[in-house]
């Protein structure tokens, strides 16, 4: 009867304050015992659907599952990814607990606060291991060069780990350029009009010249071969000196002519097909269509394509361009994702990713008996022959924008490169000013 | 008594607050997905954006900085350009089709389900398989051009042929909208006008425009104005054909504004954009209503 009585009692005010502070110890112990022995589970990573991703997507996810971690990998078409990640992370929605970035997009990510500092989950920034120009584009601000309004005190945080380093190499037809990679830009043209001259090509060349991204992407070896400098150290534009404007006249003139008539409408498609379907006899591009080289699935002419170091005017400097992972704070599974890339850039996994044919971020996998991908001793040939990130600022993709329309108008006209840049030039930092970049 | 009454007036109370409660869900709904969003783009045009959080108030600034925005400026005239010539073209491609679906023939019936077949196709679907058509390396055009010993089309590389390729592509997709609206209408014209015109031996000719067109005029005026609504607000087809190039040849302001607001993240900046475009939508749409109006019962 008694117990039936005290049943029955009306729960008092100090009741629910103990039921609810027992029940929120117990969630928060559930909670943190599992941060601690996250070793593996759920992990939902988003990516951009491109070719530098096929070794992950086929060696690396199934040896994930052996150690315990269920991938869940969410592709996306490149063009809405940004804006789809951004909107995730920026309304806490928590559908991802890994972007796979395009690595311009981290200072955008890293301005707006939006993903968890890794180097305090873990994550050892300063193993000798990493390719230094890789990982240090995983830090916001950066730790080096110029930084934006508001951050020029900031203390740089870890916020993005590199995920695969992908960069720019020479793609070559073997039987055009007999005596190995062209080493210099007139040499390109040159053994290029012979191999046209001799009908086992069409064309020397085939780039991008799609307004916006790709034409930037594509004139942006060329620029930086001729000695150009995007910004000073104190973002004054400094892409329209002497050497950008002749790279812009060279990209813009000889280069246009010696590429396929239509290549101011080209993109990513049509520069692959142009090379994979034999009729170009180089071009400089990103792995995930280099690695299509072997492939008779995909390509023509298997065999006659080699990999090289960019040609050089006065430097062989290629861009980086690497997928680089970060954690949303509003990720579901942060602990997991963590515990992943800890494990992913790791020398046992990196090695496993180099002998799946992707280019590794960490230098001793560089280094594997039997690497997946003839592609990858020449990157780290061009690594250390030279390869520059673009500037780390979350403005870039305006920046591109307002030089990729003026390149694109010159490219249509065929001349005036350097002209160009001046337009570019004025209107980049009337859009600088306005965001407050000199005062 | 006074318990009777009390239960009389509770019940008249909430018969009284019955049509309330049952529309307050819709009402909830619609504020939570049309006045939240409107306020909100309206609240945040008037805040200057940066790293995507609004860092002060700006009033109207955003407004003023749209009409010396040289991007902003080329955005709307292209889109002018675009709509003014599309709706031209389909509403005359339209009005000739629909004119000549008014007869009864064997097979109209099919010819007419035949005709709206572009309308109901997914625009992005109808731009890629543009795209495969105008693409100089391995598109149609090219691949008959070279068949007959030319060299590859150029289209989507050139400023005004990328434009006009666009609109032709528009025009392709659209022209069919048309056609329904003014078939519609012209099905619905009363026939005594037309059988007196015959008999007083007015032609062809004369008959369309003396009777067909001033009687069409309200219709055709409602289907210029929705058409030029919808047009207004184009993106995928360009997104997917052109990216508003080659330069800036075929960006409007739909994709302007999304590159402003997403890539760039200006959010500011891209809210004034559209605003203003839905200031010149509304504006359009007020014609349309007017029109509808003057039409009267017809």
């Amino acid at each position: 009867m008694n117990d039936f009585r005290s049943l029955r009692r009306p729960m008092g005010r100090r009741t629910v304050l103990q039921g609810g502070a027992s029940l929120a110890l117990a969630t928060a112990f559930a909670g943190s015992s599992r941060i601690a022995e996250a070793a593996g589970g759920k992990v939902i990573i988003g990516a951009f659907a491109d070719g530098g991703l096929t070794p992950f997507k086929e060696k690396i996810i199934p040896l994930a599952k052996t150690q315990g971690f269920d991938i869940q990998f969410l592709e996306d078409e490149y063009g809405v990814t940004l804006e789809k990640w951004y909107a995730d992370a920026k309304n806490a929605a928590g559908q991802y607990d890994l972007y796979l970035l395009d690595d311009p997009w981290v200072p955008q990510f890293g301005a707006a606060d939006l993903l968890e500092d890794l180097g305090a989950g873990g994550i050892d920034a300063g193993d000798s291991d990493w390719i230094k120009s890789l990982i240090d584009m995983g830090w916001w601000p950066p730790q080096t060069g110029p930084r934006v309004a508001g951050f020029e005190s900031a203390k740089p945080k870890l916020i993005c780990v590199p995920f695969v380093g992908d960069l720019q190499t020479l793609t070559y037809r073997n039987d055009v350029y007999t005596k190995g990679a062209p080493a210099t830009w007139d040499e390109l043209l040159e053994m290029g009009k012979a191999g046209v001259a001799a009908g086992k090509i069409k064309y020397p060349i085939v780039f991008r010249g799609v307004s916006g991204n790709p034409i930037v992407t594509s004139w942006y070896p060329i620029f930086l071969s001729y000695g150009g400098e995007f910004f000073d150290d104190k973002w004054k534009v400094a892409f329209n000196s002497a050497a950008g404007k002749a790279a812009a006249d060279f990209f813009v003139g000889p280069l246009k002519q010696n590429a396929p008539p239509g290549v101011v409408e080209f993109d990513s498609d049509q520069e692959g097909a142009a090379i994979l379907g034999g009729d170009a006899g180089a071009i400089i591009q990103y792995s995930g269509n280099a690695l299509k080289a072997d492939d008779p699935a995909q390509s023509k002419v298997v065999g006659k394509l080699d990999f090289g170091v960019v040609p050089k005017k006065e430097k062989a400097i290629a861009q980086i361009g690497i997928f680089i992972a970060g954690v949303p704070k509003s990720a579901p599974n942060k602990a997991n994702a963590i515990a992943f890339l800890k494990w992913y850039c790791g020398a046992a996994t990196q090695a496993k990713l180099a002998e799946a044919g992707s280019i590794p971020v960490k230098r001793t996998a560089f280094q594997v008996p039997k690497p997946g991908n003839r592609l990858i001793p020449v990157a780290l040939k061009q690594l250390d022959s030279g390869a520059l990130p673009r500037p780390r600022t979350p403005d870039w993709a305006k920046v591109e924008e307002l030089l990729g329309i003026e390149l694109n108008k010159a490219l249509q006209a065929g001349s005036g490169g350097g002209a160009a840049l001046d337009v570019a030039a004025q209107k980049v930092t009337e859009y600088l000013t306005q965001m407050g970049y000199y005062k | 008594m006074r318990s009777a009454r009390r239960a009389r007036l509770q019940g008249a109370g909430f018969d009284l607050a019955l049509p309330y409660l049952l529309l307050a869900p819709s009402v909830l709904i619609v504020l939570a997905i049309l006045i939240y969003p409107l306020w909100d783009g309206l609240r945040a045009s008037t805040q200057f954006w940066r790293y995507g959080k609004p860092l002060n108030d700006i009033g109207l600034d955003n407004y003023i900085a749209l009409w010396s925005d040289p991007q902003f400026i080329n955005s709307l005239w292209v889109t002018v350009r675009f709509v003014g010539l599309s709706v031209a073209i389909e509403t005359v491609l339209g009005l000739a089709l629909a004119l000549f679906c008014l007869r009864e023939f064997r097979g109209i019936r099919l010819l007419r389900t035949v005709l709206i077949v572009p309308m109901v196709i997914t625009p992005v679907v109808v731009a890629i398989v543009f795209r495969l058509i105008y693409a100089s390396d391995a598109g149609m055009l090219t691949a008959f051009s070279e068949t007959l010993g030319g060299t590859p089309v150029q289209i989507l590389g050139e400023p005004l042929r990328a434009f006009l390729a666009l609109v032709a592509l528009d025009v392709w997709e659209w022209t069919p909208l048309m056609f329904l609206i003014l078939l519609a209408g012209l099905q619905s014209l009363p026939s005594e006008p037309f059988e007196a015109a015959r008999v007083d031996g007015a032609g062809p000719w004369r008959t369309f425009v003396d009777h067909t067109l001033p009687m069409l005029k309200p219709v055709l005026a409602i289907a210029i104005v929705l058409r030029a609504i919808d047009a207004f607000g184009t993106f995928d087809q360009v997104f997917v054909l052109t990216r508003g190039g080659p330069g800036e040849a075929t960006r409007l302001i739909s994709i302007y504004g999304y590159d402003t607001a997403f890539k760039f993240q200006q959010t500011g900046f891209a809210a004034a954009m559209f605003v203003t475009m839905g200031l010149i939508m509304l504006a359009l749409a007020l014609a349309a209503v007017r029109l509808l109006r003057r039409a009267g019962p017809t």
